[in-house]
């Protein structure tokens, strides 16, 4: 079998300088807080400050010439945000739901009378009993989605186990902390309307647009700003605020900017979902976990929107690297009068994978096994069936993976040598690659490739926002076609000037939108004499040996899996119980770096944000209201914590991805807090069971020893 | 108030609350967007400036406190030789990915470096700890401030 | 839109003090960050504003017969960089903020801010630090636990400025500092533990123990360090446990965003007794260190 790309150029990986880094530098990037346009208004938002309540009455100061309230009456079309379930109002009607759940809008030429109007407006609420944490939701029975699965017969094996251990596992809200907060713009010109904004789905933005303005298509036009960082915060969340500036300037007929500050976002934007899970395993007399019971459970917050499709992921997740004969795996998504969770790197995968990890972990110190060993034994293999009953399909090299990084850390020697407090562990995980199910097969991406003489313009709606896809993907289209990359341009991100090649969500953009361009620079090379001007279009189409089926959930959940394993070296503080990670040995498998430099960048970052995640990163809500509410109390990581890290990567071309490449972006964040996770076990001489491990938690549990 | 100063070398003089945000005045009042705003709050450093030198938070520094002061952004420093060297060792590590927090880095970089031109690796990692970048975990980073230090060699 | 004052002398900014009903502004770290409102929006100030950062008078450190000075209007980054300014300080003052912060933040402004996390204050307190008080008519000396009496209160008048302080020149040889923050780059302090003593022929000469962010101030007990004056470092390590105890009903702190009461208890008394037990081995003892 010969992958796409082999004849092309050995030297793919070979890291090239990014094309975006010289303007950024420079600090000439425009990011949409530095957009102008005439006549501009701004909009400041007025928010619910109760967590469940009926709106009695709103009361408004008298309002300035020039000024003006936009609410739900003023929306044109449906006031609902449209997502996998459009539930969200675009503006609160009758109810509010959570805390900082936008009513309405007040817009002007002076940001100050704004914030003083916003101030001296009156609503009046009538609270009504809300529900806080997932244990108050899943004692109510406040269910969103309630997905199940099976595989083989659980119940006999479960009825036969040699011995069974119950264990549950916990994860805490995570804040995506992208450096540039939300911001979206919107004017008409003329019939149409030009939403702009920092943005990882114009085309989700846009078809939002269509349904709440109730506009036709070719007058609704998204164009994606320089983007400074999401990681999932800015998939869905950009159609809500998008939404709200288009009403305004259909309102007011002119141009409407609303940017956030660091204390909003935190506010209101999405947050990854905290998380609870289940496990009850069933063993064998040769202590294998023969048949596993999963229960997930994932807080929502007050709306659905697409946290349906993070539990899917979450649960086709759940067995992360291991083969179990026999499953039953329920997930469910509770509805809480709180700020709803969304997408964030990793779409649910990460609170499953640690729980897993987590759980053989605990299992093989219960039972005086070597934990790396015990999880050995359960690995997957090319042509086993996964957790969904499809087949792994790719050739697995997890042992060579975890060889190199047993060898590059030393691990079995610290293992052995390290003193109290100090400690070492290893998590395994994989990715599944492109969106779950049929989602690849249901959006259809399409890219255009255009020649114009000597120069290729490239035209896709994956954006840049700090992940590296214009450097990877014009790199993709250059090497193929044997252009310096100054000649392969990228298209502005206008949706009225690309194709919908999908969101740039799912580390779908180098395999899926980066391996339709190769296809199509390949053609285009074949093709290179036709003509000084022609275009070659590509449609994804899923290879046809896949299948799944939505209904059953059975099939391959995902087309091919990026694979890995993380060593963490911690040490703890035995006093203060201060937790530093000193170190992260990383190995993936990626398929076939496109840019070495580009990829340890997404490596590193992504290590760093799920250590961050694993250790400081405490986000809580009481009674609806999140207690770190700004960056002084809601930590991430500075360049003082973080770890020394070391990235390898193992070869395994993949045949449908462009050179080889497969998925990257979200696979080192789901290594990294089971890694940590595990060493801190190590170090402490008990078990952890819930993220983040601060001081405060590992206090208690020294205690219990 | 009359507020007096320099600002990228040059002499202002303007007539302003003294409470408002160096932040805003560099951004609304001289179109100066380099410089950003992460949080407002002195936490991540998006919104650094030279002040006689030296890196300040121009989100939590008043208009009033610049008076007969030389203020530099990013706009005035990228002229220098120093700028090109700290632009070809973060060119060259990977240090940038979505950028927002980079031109607040550049800056603190320069004030590390006019204080003590051979950092060690923990002097590095202190001297842009007041800085917060999300996507890079800030090792390419560190690895650009070296590669910085190492071409412009000389000029701190 | 308010009005600002600029004097260029202390005199000058004391009249405007007296004259008129102000807010200073030194570096303006806490200040504006307690008065922000959002984005790109002047924060809430209600009262001129009086800039002291620049008064040059306000500025010098100097070693005086015994007595060290040190100029409330120098930033933190300054007093890292001034000869006259002890190590511990230093140890202290580095682990605090960031460079940015440091660049503006000064050292009255973290003691007129009156924050139980204010880091410098353990020191301070511990140091027997005295804090001049200025107005146009009149100035005072009081002691810095008389200065400050709860979390952002002091005894501070609207006229007054703080334009000196003062600190015994005393130094010890055992000097420990433990700082708690939420990660350890630019973090507030969750609880943090100063210890001092020095100890001759193996018998305590002299101990001090300040402990921020415990409790509504500064926690520091004069009657348990001078009950173990003139004991010998070995009984002291004997009864640190006892010892300990005496502090724990003056650790009351709270549960917050950033830590819990719990934790902050706990670890200081740790850290207390932890001190009180390694003193045995610290120069001056004879004994062989840990």
């Amino acid at each position: 079998m010969q992958f796409r790309g082999q004849s092309v150029k050995e030297n793919i990986g070979t890291s090239i300088l990014r094309v975006d880094s010289r303007k950024k530098i420079r600090g000439e990037a425009e990011y949409i807080a530095d957009w102008k346009f005439d006549g501009m208004l701004y909009a400041k938002t007025v928010r619910s400050s109760k967590a469940k309540a009926a709106i009695i009455s709103i009361t408004l100061p008298e309002i300035p010439e020039g000024y003006a309230v936009i609410d739900h009456r003023d929306v044109p079309g449906v006031n609902r945000m449209r997502t996998v379930v459009s539930d969200h109002p675009i503006f609160a009607e009758k109810d509010v739901q959570y805390i900082g759940q936008p009513i309405l809008l007040v817009v002007g030429p002076d940001r100050e009378t704004l914030y003083d109007l916003a101030a001296q407006i009156d609503i009046q609420y009538r609270e009504e009993p809300a529900l806080f944490t997932l244990e108050e939701a899943e004692a109510h029975s406040r269910v969103f989605t309630d997905y199940h699965y099976k595989k083989a017969d659980p119940e006999k094996y479960f009825h036969k186990a040699e011995r069974i251990i119950e264990d549950t596992f916990s994860t805490g809200y995570q804040e995506h902390v992208y450096l540039e907060p939300q911001g979206m713009a919107a004017e008409f010109k003329g019939d149409t309307l030009f939403v702009y904004g920092s943005m990882q789905c114009p085309f989700y933005v846009k078809h939002a647009l269509i349904e709440t303005l109730a506009m036709p298509e070719d007058n609704v036009r998204v164009v994606q700003t320089v983007t400074g960082g999401a990681f999932g915060g800015k998939e869905e969340f950009p159609s809500l605020n998008g939404c709200q500036v288009a009403v305004a300037a259909h309102k007011t007929r002119r141009p409407v900017v609303m940017i956030y500050d660091r204390a909003e976002d935190i506010l209101c934007s999405t947050k990854r979902h905290p998380a609870k899970i289940r496990y009850k395993a069933a063993l064998d007399k040769n202590d294998t976990v023969v048949a596993l019971d999963i229960d997930v459970l994932l807080n929502a917050g007050a709306y659905n929107g697409l946290s349906p499709v993070v539990l899917q992921r979450a649960i086709f997740s759940a067995t992360n690297v291991y083969n179990i004969e026999h499953l039953n795996v329920r997930g469910r998504n509770f509805m809480t009068n709180t700020v709803p969770s969304g997408a964030y790197r990793g779409f649910g995968a990460p609170q499953t994978i640690f729980g897993i990890e987590m759980l053989f972990h605990t299992i093989a110190l219960k039972l005086g096994l070597d934990p790396l060993e015990y999880k050995m034994r359960h690995l997957l293999k090319q042509g086993d069936p996964t957790c969904t009953g499809g087949r792994v399909h790719e050739t697995v090299k997890m042992p060579e993976i975890i060889q190199a990084a047993v060898e590059r850390s030393g691990y079995y020697d610290k293992l052995r040598t390290n003193k109290k407090f100090q400690g070492i562990g290893i998590a395994l995980f994989l990715h599944g690659c492109g969106f779950t199910g049929k989602g690849e097969s249901q959006i259809r991406g399409k890219i255009v490739l255009q020649k114009c003489r000597d120069r290729v313009i490239l035209k896709v709606s994956s954006v840049e926002m700090g992940q590296g896809a214009e450097t990877v993907l014009r790199k993709i289209v250059a090497n193929t076609l044997d252009l310096p990359i100054a000649n392969v341009l990228c298209e502005k991100i206008d949706t009225g000037l690309i194709p919908d090649s999908g969101p740039t969500v799912a580390s779908r953009t180098t395999m899926i939108v980066g391996g339709l361009l190769h296809d199509a620079a390949l053609e285009m090379r074949a093709r290179w004499d036709e003509g000084t001007q022609f275009e070659v279009s590509k449609i994804y189409e899923h290879p046809d040996y896949l299948s799944w089926d939505d209904e059953t959930f059975r099939g391959d959940a995902y087309p091919v899996h990026s694979w890995g394993a993380n060593v963490a070296e911690v040490e703890i503080d035995p006093v203060s119980y201060e937790l530093t990670v000193k170190r992260i040995t990383a190995v993936y498998d990626v398929g076939v770096p496109i840019d070495e430099r580009a990829l340890i960048g997404q490596m590193q970052g992504g290590i760093v944000q799920g250590v961050g995640w694993a250790t400081v990163e405490l986000m809580e809500s009481e009674g609806g209201k999140l207690k770190q509410g700004n960056l002084t109390d809601y930590k991430i990581p500075t360049s003082m914590d973080v770890p020394d890290i070391a990235c390898y990567f193992i070869s395994n071309p993949y045949e449908f991805g462009p050179f080889g490449a497969k998925c990257a972006g979200e696979l080192p964040f789901v290594g990294a807090p089971p890694a940590v996770a595990a060493a801190v076990s190590n170090a402490m001489g008990c078990a952890i069971r819930d993220l983040p491990i601060t001081p405060e938690k590992l206090m208690e549990t020294g205690h219990d020893h | 108030m009359i507020i007096e100063f320099r600002l990228n070398h040059e002499k202002r003089t303007i007539d302003i609350d003294p409470s408002a945000r160096m932040l805003d005045v560099l951004r609304d009042d001289f179109g100066l967007t380099s410089v950003k705003e992460g949080c407002g709050e002195g936490e991540c450093g998006a919104c650094v400036i030279l002040v006689d030198g030296r890196a300040m938070n121009s989100c939590i520094l008043p208009a009033g406190a610049v008076c007969g002061k030389s203020v530099v952004t990013l706009e005035g420093f990228k002229h220098t030789k120093r700028y090109r060297a700290i632009e070809n060792g973060f060119l060259k590590a990977g240090s940038v990915q979505c950028g927002f927090c980079t031109p607040g880095f550049v800056m603190a970089t320069e004030s590390l470096l006019n204080e003590n031109p051979h950092p060690t690796d923990e002097e590095i990692k202190d001297g842009l700890s007041g800085n917060l970048c999300r996507c890079t975990g800030y090792n390419m980073i560190i690895q650009g401030v070296r590669l910085a230090i190492k071409e412009g060699e000389g000029l701190w | 839109m308010v009005n600002g004052f600029r004097p260029r002398t202390l005199r000058e900014a004391l009249q405007i003090l007296s004259a008129n009903n102000c807010t200073v502004m030194a570096g303006g770290t806490d200040l504006m960050v307690q008065r922000a409102r959002g984005f790109s929006i002047r924060p809430d100030f209600d009262r001129p504003l009086v800039f002291i950062e620049p008064l040059e008078e306000l500025k010098h450190s100097v070693r005086e017969n015994g007595t060290l000075h040190l100029g409330p209007c120098m930033t933190l980054s300054d007093l890292l960089r001034h000869p006259a300014v002890p190590d511990p300080l230093k140890e202290i003052i580095g682990m605090m903020a960031s460079p940015p912060t440091r660049n503006m933040a000064t050292l009255g402004g973290n003691i007129c801010n009156a924050s139980p996390a204010g880091d410098t204050l353990p020191w301070l307190y511990a140091m027997n630090a005295k804090l001049k008080l200025q107005s146009a008519e009149k100035e005072r000396i009081v002691a810095i636990e008389d200065f400050i009496t709860g979390p952002k209160k002091t005894i501070l008048q609207s006229d007054e400025l703080l334009t000196g302080i003062l600190v015994p020149d005393t130094r010890f040889h055992l000097n420990r500092y433990r700082k708690l923050g939420q990660r350890k780059g630019m973090s507030l302090t969750k609880a943090s533990f100063l210890g001092m003593a020095e100890i001759s022929g193996n018998t305590v000469t002299d101990i001090r123990i300040a402990l921020g962010s415990v409790a509504p101030r500064i926690v520091r007990a004069a009657e348990i360090e001078r009950s173990m004056l003139g004991r010998y470092v070995g009984d002291i390590n004997a009864a640190a446990a006892v010892i300990t105890e005496r502090y724990q009903p003056l650790i009351t702190p709270i549960d917050d965003a950033r830590s819990t009461a719990m934790y902050r208890k706990k670890v200081s008394l740790d850290l207390i007794r932890q001190f009180l037990e390694t003193l045995s081995g610290s120069p001056g003892t004879g004994t062989k260190s840990e």
